[in-house]
């Protein structure tokens, strides 16, 4: 990475970022499970949306280092998200689909 | 002349452009990068669309799902990303074969990945009885999983294609370090869809009731 000032991380970081992944999912994984037995309806939804969200961010900060690179590069990639997420939920809302349901 | 050499020198000889300080290959991918997620939003939303649609005949997706298969897939995909980041840190450190070592672990874990999505879709297709067409819950299910795979092997060609030039010319140039950085965010990115999918298509989705 040739267009950074901050140093990256050392490989001892990126495990222990990889741990923290794991450990998300594992997390995951439980609440599915937890969710069945329990019933928590919107707490499920937007745990798991805020876990997903979370080793969404930390692989895009850490691993594809756009945290180390220019702003630009972010405010592109941000937009690209940001306009997908829009529409799509927008297109999803209008036609029904977007209510938050337990099971 | 090594062939790192003949690499380094006509590099010189030969320099990218650049007008924003970035180089225009890298801006390249990652603006294709930021485009995808037009793409894999409507395939998602595509699904979101049809599994929620209550009235078809025969197996809706949410009704097969193997959910300690898929979160081992999930772990092995998520654990890609960490050699193929060990791969980029090792070359910077002129690592060359601890470069290779970490290349073909990521192409590897790919594979393992690829092959967990071929056995469920073959469990799904002759033991549940959901085939591409089925529903369309299910052909929607195909189409964003199978499509994201198709990624997932365009990656692993990529990485084997860097491993095999590393070998070949006794490790890999300044240009082909950028490649190996341009492959690395096009498999993140991979992984970041996957993270959404594994979320959206198998942890929260239940069948219509």
């Amino acid at each position: 990475m040739t267009s950074t000032e901050r140093p990256h991380p050392t490989p001892a970081m990126y495990w222990k970022i990889a741990v923290v992944l794991a450990g998300l999912t594992a997390v995951e994984v439980a609440m599915y499970y937890i969710n069945r037995s329990l019933h928590l309806a919107v707490v499920n939804t937007l745990a798991l949306l805020v876990l997903a969200a979370l080793k969404f961010v930390i692989v895009i900060g850490f691993y594809m280092h756009l945290r180390y690179e220019k702003a630009m590069l972010s405010r592109f990639f941000t937009a690209g998200f940001v306009l997908a997420a829009s529409l799509y939920t927008i297109v999803l809302t209008a036609l029904g689909v977007l209510v938050i349901r337990g099971s | 002349m090594t062939d790192i050499a003949h690499d380094a020198a006509m590099e010189t000889a030969h320099p990218e452009h650049e007008s924003t300080g970035i180089d225009n290959r890298k801006l390249g991918m990652w603006l294709f990068l930021s485009s995808e997620f037009l793409f894999f939003g409507a395939l998602i939303s595509n699904y979101l669309l049809y599994s929620h649609r209550g009235g078809f005949q025969g197996t809706y997706p949410a009704e097969v799902y193997d959910i300690p298969f898929t979160s081992v897939s999930s772990f092995v995909l998520l654990m890609s990303s960490l050699t193929m980041v060990l791969a980029h840190n090792a070359l910077t450190r002129k690592d060359q074969n601890g470069t290779r070592t970490w290349l073909f672990a990521t192409a590897a874990l790919g594979a393992v990945f690829l092959g967990g999505q071929v056995f469920e879709f073959t469990e799904f297709i002759t033991n549940e009885g959901m085939k591409l067409t089925t529903n369309p819950a299910a052909s929607a299910f195909y189409l964003l999983t199978g499509f994201h795979g198709t990624h997932v092997a365009v990656g692993v060609i990529m990485l084997l294609s860097l491993w095999g030039i590393s070998r070949r010319k006794g490790g890999l140039s300044e240009k082909h370090g950028l490649n190996l950085e341009l492959v690395g965010l096009y498999w993140h990115f991979v992984d970041i869809i996957w993270i959404i999918i594994f979320t959206a298509v198998y942890l929260l989705s239940v069948p219509p009731a």
